[in-house]
Formats: C-alpha cells, sequence, structure tokens
C-alpha cells in the first residue's frame, strides 16, 4: 500500500509509480484508439484533417490502423493488468460499495452549492461508479475488437452476425468511451477536484486537502500507520516509556468529520493552505 | 436445407458448365470439382474464349448484369444533400447506360486490348468486374461492416448498412466499388456531415447463387468463358488450361489471392500495358500486394495482449508479495 502521510510536506501519497503508469498508458493509448479510430470512419480526408501538416498520414487506412493496433497492445495488456495485478492484491478501493449512488448524488448537489459534502474516503463515491462503467466500455471495445482483429488476419468469411454485433457494440461503445472521457475532463474542471490533478501526476495530494475531503481515507492512513509502531515485543517490558504516537487520541479527531462536521484543523499550515482554496 | 439445395443445384450447373468448358479446353474434369459447392467458389476468366460479344451492341454478360440489378438501387432522392466540408457529389442516376466502365449502375464492362506481340496484333477483351480477392480490405475494414466476404467467397455489400463512405474504394487496389450519392442509410442520420451515398460493385450474384441460380454473367456467357465452382477445382482447372495453352494466369496471387482467376494466352504484363488506371476503369499490374498483410503481426500481437498483460500481472504480484513476506520476515526477525 504506497498510501502514506508526509506531515512535513504537507502531502499524502495516493497514487504508486505503477498505478500512474497505468492510468497514463491506458489514457494516451485509449486517445490513440480514439484517434485513430476516427480516422477509420473515415472522416480524415473528408474533413480536410489530412490537410493539417503532419497528419498527412491520417487519410491512410493501413497506416491509422497500424497505429490502432499498436495501441491496442498497450491498451488491453495495461487494462487486464490493472484488473488482474490489483485484484491479487485486493485492492478494491475502487469499487462501488452500497450508498455510492445516493452519495455522488448529494456530492453533486454540494458542488453547486446545495448541501454539505458527506466525508469521504480514498475515492469518492461518483469516481467509483465512473471507474466502473469505464471498466466495462473498455471491457466492451476490447471484446469487439478482439473479434474484429481476428476476422481481419484468420477469418473475412466468419459469420456475418458475429461480425455486425462486433462491430455495433465498437461503434457504439467508441461513442460511450468518448462520452465518458468527456465526463472525466468534466469532472478534473470542478474546483473542489482540482487538487485531485497533481496526484495523477505526481502520485501525491496535499494533506490538508486530503484531511478535508478524505478524512475517512486519512483515518485509514493513520490507522494503518499506527499498528506497525505498536511493539509486540516490547509490550512486555515494564519499565518502557509509552510511544508518543499510543498517547495521541488519533480516533476521536478523525472521527469527528463523520457525525457531519468539517474535520477540526489544528495545524497553521493547513489552515492558510484551505484557506486559499 | 437452403445450403443443401444450394449444394445440389449447383452442382448440376456447375457440372453443365464445366462439361461445356471441358469440351472448349480439351481437358478432362476433375472428379473433385463434382463434390458440390458449400465450400469456396471461384470463377475462371478464360480470355482464350471470350470474343467481347463483337457482335451484339452490349456484351452478354454486361446487358445480363444490368439486367439482373437494374432495380437494385432505389430511387435517387430529388435533391442531394451537399456534403461538408468536401462536396463531392457521385449521382450516375441520369447516366444509367454506361457500359465502358464501371458505375453503380454498371457492375461489369469489356476492356478491348490491342497487344503485339511476335510481331504480329492481337486483340484480348477482358471483362472486368470485383475480383472477390480471399481476404478483401474493403470488407474486412468497412467500419460498419456493410462490405462483408460471404463463406462462399462473393464479397457482398449490403446497400441498407453502408454510408458511402468510399473507404472500401480506397482500399481497393483495382478501386472497384463505385459510389452513387443521395441513396441510403445516411439520409437518415446526419446526410449533411456523415457519410455520402452507397457503394456498389459487383456480388458475384450473392442471392442467385442461394437460389441455386449461377451468376448472369456466368450463365449468359455465350462462349463459355466464364465458370464458376469450387475455388481448388476452378484453381486445377486455370492450370491446366494455362498449360494447355502455354499461357498466364491472373488474380491467384494479386492481393494476397483472389476468387476471379483470368487465363491468358498472352501475357498480363502486356495486357496490363494497355489498361491505363482510371475511374472506373481498374489496370492490371502484376504485382499487386495485400497491403493489410503488413499489419497481420501486430494484429496477432492485439491478440495475444490479454496474455501479456495477465502474465505480467501474475508475475509482479507475486514478485510483490513476494518482497513484503520477505520484510514481514525481517521484521519478525527483529
Amino acid at each position: 500500500m504506497v498510501d502514506k502521510i508526509l506531515t512535513e510536506k504537507n502531502l499524502v501519497s495516493r497514487h504508486s509509480m505503477l498505478e500512474l503508469a497505468e492510468h497514463w498508458l491506458i489514457a494516451i493509448s485509449g486517445l490513440i484508439l480514439f484517434f485513430t479510430g476516427m480516422f477509420e470512419l473515415p472522416m480524415s480526408n473528408r474533413y480536410y484533417i489530412s490537410s493539417v501538416p503532419g497528419l498527412a498520414w491520417s487519410a491512410d487506412f493501413i497506416t491509422s490502423l497500424y497505429i490502432h493496433y499498436f495501441a491496442a497492445i498497450i491498451f488491453i495488456a495495461a487494462g487486464l493488468f490493472h484488473l488482474v495485478y490489483h485484484g491479487i492484491r485486493g485492492e478494491n478501493g475502487m469499487i462501488p460499495q452500497k450508498g455510492d449512488m445516493a452519495a455522488s448524488v448529494t456530492i453533486i448537489k454540494s458542488l453547486f452549492g446545495f448541501g454539505k459534502e458527506p466525508p469521504m474516503s480514498k475515492y469518492l463515491p461518483e469516481q467509483r461508479l465512473a471507474y466502473v462503467g469505464m471498466a466495462f466500455i473498455m471491457a466492451m471495445l476490447i471484446i469487439s475488437g478482439l473479434v474484429k482483429t481476428y476476422k481481419n488476419i484468420y477469418a473475412p468469411d466468419m459469420s456475418l452476425t458475429i461480425v455486425l454485433w462486433a462491430t455495433w457494440i465498437h461503434n457504439i461503445f467508441f461513442i460511450l468511451f468518448f462520452l465518458a472521457f468527456l465526463a472525466h475532463m468534466a469532472a478534473i474542471a470542478l474546483r473542489p477536484n482540482w487538487p485531485m490533478v497533481r496526484g495523477i501526476f505526481t502520485g501525491k495530494v496535499r494533506l490538508d486537502y486530503a484531511r478535508h475531503r478524505h478524512s475517512l481515507w486519512l483515518a485509514d492512513i493513520e490507522k494503518v500507520e499506527a499498528v506497525p509502531v505498536v511493539p509486540e515485543i516490547v509490550l512486555p517490558v515494564i519499565d518502557a516509556e509509552p510511544l508518543p504516537e499510543l498517547q495521541k487520541p488519533p480516533q476521536e479527531e478523525l472521527l469527528t468529520p463523520i457525525a457531519g462536521e468539517p474535520a477540526k484543523i489544528n495545524d497553521e499550515t493547513t489552515k492558510q493552505e484551505i484557506s486559499k482554496d | 436445407m437452403n445450403d443443401q439445395k444450394i449444394s445440389k443445384i449447383n452442382r448440376r450447373s456447375f457440372l453443365q458448365i464445366a462439361a461445356g468448358a471441358a469440351t472448349l479446353a480439351g481437358v478432362g474434369l476433375p472428379q473433385t470439382a463434382q463434390a458440390g459447392t458449400d465450400s469456396q467458389l471461384s470463377t475462371l476468366i478464360d480470355l482464350s474464349l471470350c470474343d467481347g460479344c463483337t457482335d451484339r451492341e452490349t456484351p452478354a454478360c454486361v446487358s445480363s448484369c444490368k439486367s439482373i440489378n437494374k432495380d437494385k438501387i432505389p430511387k435517387i432522392v430529388d435533391n442531394i444533400p451537399e456534403p461538408w466540408p468536401r462536396k463531392t457529389i457521385e449521382d450516375w442516376s441520369k447516366k444509367k447506360e454506361v457500359t465502358n466502365r464501371l458505375t453503380p449502375y454498371n457492375f461489369i464492362y469489356v476492356h478491348k486490348a490491342e497487344i503485339e506481340a511476335a510481331g504480329r496484333k492481337q486483340i484480348i477483351f477482358v471483362p472486368r468486374r470485383c475480383m472477390h480477392c480471399d481476404n478483401p480490405a474493403c470488407a474486412t475494414i468497412c467500419p460498419f461492416s456493410a462490405n462483408h466476404k460471404m463463406k462462399n467467397g462473393a464479397v457482398v455489400i449490403d446497400q441498407n448498412l453502408c454510408f458511402g463512405g468510399a473507404k472500401c474504394k480506397t482500399v481497393c487496389p483495382w478501386e472497384i466499388p463505385q459510389r452513387q450519392s443521395g441513396v441510403g442509410i445516411y439520409l437518415h442520420v446526419l446526410p449533411s456531415f456523415m457519410g455520402n451515398g452507397v457503394m456498389y460493385k459487383c456480388d458475384l450474384c450473392d442471392e442467385r447463387l442461394k437460389e441455386g441460380k449461377l451468376p448472369g454473367c456466368v450463365e449468359a456467357c455465350p462462349r463459355k468463358a466464364m465458370l464458376i465452382g469450387p475455388k481448388k477445382d476452378m484453381e486445377m482447372l486455370a492450370l491446366e488450361r494455362a498449360r494447355q495453352m502455354n499461357g498466364f494466369i491472373y488474380g491467384k496471387t494479386q492481393n494476397g489471392g483472389t476468387a476471379t482467376l483470368y487465363v491468358s494466352p498472352v501475357s498480363f504484363d502486356l495486357i496490363g500495358k494497355t489498361m491505363q488506371k482510371k475511374p472506373g476503369q481498374p489496370d492490371m499490374k502484376q504485382e499487386v500486394k495485400r497491403r493489410m498483410a503488413g499489419t497481420d503481426n501486430p494484429a496477432k500481437a492485439v491478440l495475444i495482449a490479454p496474455v501479456l498483460g495477465l502474465v505480467a500481472a501474475g508475475a509482479l504480484g507475486w514478485f510483490s508479495r513476494r518482497k513484503e513476506m520477505v520484510k514481514k520476515e525481517d521484521n519478525d526477525n527483529g
């Protein structure tokens, strides 16, 4: 688990390098697939895209197909890797939980000034729902794309029914992929989500932001960070000094926001950072 | 049931044609030719037999094809929408009578090749239409799968699904499909911004084949210059005829192989020189590479990409788990 509070830097580690690599490999290959898919429609010549300096190649369907295939290799391998690797490790923070739908509505309302945001964990409820939606879109694109690819190499006379299903699933989910991408960009454009943007580039978000908005997540991190400090071997030693961490009552403070109150901010720097927002 | 009928009637039809062909060619009919037509079909066009129907106003194959397909294209809308931003409109509805090139209303034409070989002039007539390629790029990368290769080898465009983007024409080495604007599904979607009509070309009379009939051109040829039968048998027959006339074959290897085999007593290099590629009039170059063949290896890598992802996840998952265990053990050991 990469999640770690870096108090002195006012940061929290949110994503590992591996997760960042997965995200960007999927994002970049996905965008390449989207554009080369458009060029296959065909659009480049009709809309003079091929007249743009450096894009003359886009009118050549075979060149676009080469690029589409190379991007697909990365997209599929990275997608499957993500699913299986994190599945094996039991990292299920992005899997929707009960009540996510209702919580999403509350959060979206709060973004427009109606009501308060509930305390949230590492991922927002609507992020979890969007994640499953995007995963489903990707799965459909991958499955239908694999059928089309197999047909292109080995079976041009494949059953027309199968080919039509694969083609139309690919085309419909191509549009849905684009809409999901737009929704993703729209979510980033919302001011309260801005602090998360640095997370997907650097792997870290500001501690004061996390404490303010992801209090449940911080509570989890602090719980985990507290556990190894409990010295199993040291405990029997009667003269041992109580560890400073054990003297702190973090749970009490951290549980406050759950009751619907904003998190208490003790740190001066943190206070200033929030007020800037 | 339908397949059985096709097989039965095609076998009979094939035998009728092949018997005549065998007589004309002076070769025995391969036994395998009688095995039915459940598998892929192929046509053979014997240029030593085709005389271009010079005694007729229009070659028999052309007029038969036109007659069969005369009602194929629905009525064209009065005001064909102007595509945006490229304003190309292709309307052949007022030039239906054209027979000297491929058009949406004419799927076959006969090229007259005047050749001077070995000091003597020769005239060779070459019927030109879709070659029905073994792995047709026009069909495999059609974005709507409106163009598809059937089990019998016929490459067929479904005019109800085609948007007329002309991608099939661009990727076809002979640029066979021809567009008719102002007709088709695009009129009901975004006529000015997406699509531009329907692409038309020879479909090997796929519907007639399903009914157990021969393609119109094959049936109409008075000289039996065109034959249809199981692909392997047609290839054997083409080889045999080429051997007998000390001639040449075109279509067996071009574009990765096709289901149309031309046999000629004159080299296709010489014939090809009489053909200049023009709109609706394909050339006949010897070297025709299947460009999509280059994408086969990346495509195979796409097919194994899920395995790559799974193996990498398994390996890295095991590695990280082991690392954590070692760390835990180290911690436990003090």
